[in-house]
């Protein structure tokens, strides 16, 4: 029963990872197009995956999405409310690579975020321990 | 160089301001005793994601909450090997003097050069504005503090050379 289980999660994964991949390069034309916030949208859009790798290759696409922003607060600006908890999850993901052109992206992003969003939007991505990015 | 730092210690503050949320929690597995969760991480419910701040390969910073306390981890920057040292003596003399300063842990976790363990009872005792203002401030003025040490070395050692050159 439970390796019946597995193989059923492992096609899901699959088809997560494919879809991934469509996203990412949908994010890649957006980013080619200038169309940043479009970008960001797609990239912060549906539900973060269960599976490691699904993760993984998730994180890559928000992570071109947001090494590409250079106005940070216009973005703020235009994305809805809805997605800054989400936002703030990659940020801190963003931060804890160590890489230094990275974390200065990140940096910069989450003061303004905190400065628009409040400390709930961070305590909500420390608390939720479920739904990991 | 100096915006990327007010950004780093900025994005502390905040992440410290939202999780430095904590109460009272008596130990759930033995009667009448009260543990730092943070320490002992026994029951997941009780704990928060860890978050790891970077500002560059070198320096960063591991905040861990949990209902009763919080544990916060610095890595400081280590340009050349006599910073190593310096950094390495000056935090070993800090933290073995941790009785004076409350919230200091005696070892820091390992991978890191520092760590501190404030529970809900600091945050009843001390404010919690100034325990953030604290760290903050510790943060700047440790890699002040090295810079100094480091200066000082040199010019001794210079000044010790030229005295016993001087003999030939």
């Amino acid at each position: 029963m439970a390796e019946v289980k597995k193989s059923v999660e492992s096609d899901n994964a699959k088809d997560i990872l494919t879809k991934i991949e469509n996203k990412s390069l949908k994010i890649e034309s957006l980013i080619k197009q200038y169309k940043f916030i479009e970008a960001i949208k797609t990239a912060l859009e549906g539900y973060p995956p269960r599976d490691e790798r699904c993760k993984s290759a998730n994180w890559i696409g928000v992570h071109k999405a947001l090494m590409a922003i250079k106005d940070v607060e216009g973005m703020l600006r235009s994305l809805d409310p809805q997605y800054y908890d989400i936002l703030m999850k990659y940020i801190y993901r963003g931060l804890s690579t160590g890489n230094r052109t990275t974390c200065d992206q990140c940096l910069k992003i989450h003061e303004k975020l905190t400065e628009k969003a409040g400390f709930g939007c961070i305590l909500r991505s420390l608390a939720d321990t479920v739904n990991t990015v | 160089m100096a915006s990327t730092l007010r950004l780093y210690l900025t994005c502390i503050r905040n992440t410290l301001e939202a999780a430095m949320c904590l109460q009272n929690f008596p130990c759930q597995e033995v009667e009448r005793h009260n543990k730092p969760e943070v320490e002992l991480k026994t029951s997941p419910e009780l704990l928060l994601n860890p978050v790891l701040i970077c500002r560059n390969e070198a320096e960063k910073c591991l905040i861990e909450t949990s209902i009763n306390s919080i544990r916060i981890s610095l890595k400081v920057k280590q340009a050349d090997e006599l910073e190593n040292i310096l950094a390495k003596k000056f935090l070993r003399f800090l933290s073995m003097r941790a009785e004076a300063f409350q919230v200091l842990r005696r070892k820091p976790v390992q991978g890191y050069d520092i760590s501190f363990l404030i529970t809900n009872y600091h945050c009843e005792e001390l404010q919690k504005q100034k325990l953030i203002d604290f760290i903050v401030q510790f943060m700047e003025d440790i890699d002040k503090e090295i810079s100094e040490l480091k200066m000082s070395v040199s010019t001794r050692g210079r000044l010790v050379a030229t005295e016993f050159l001087k003999q030939f």
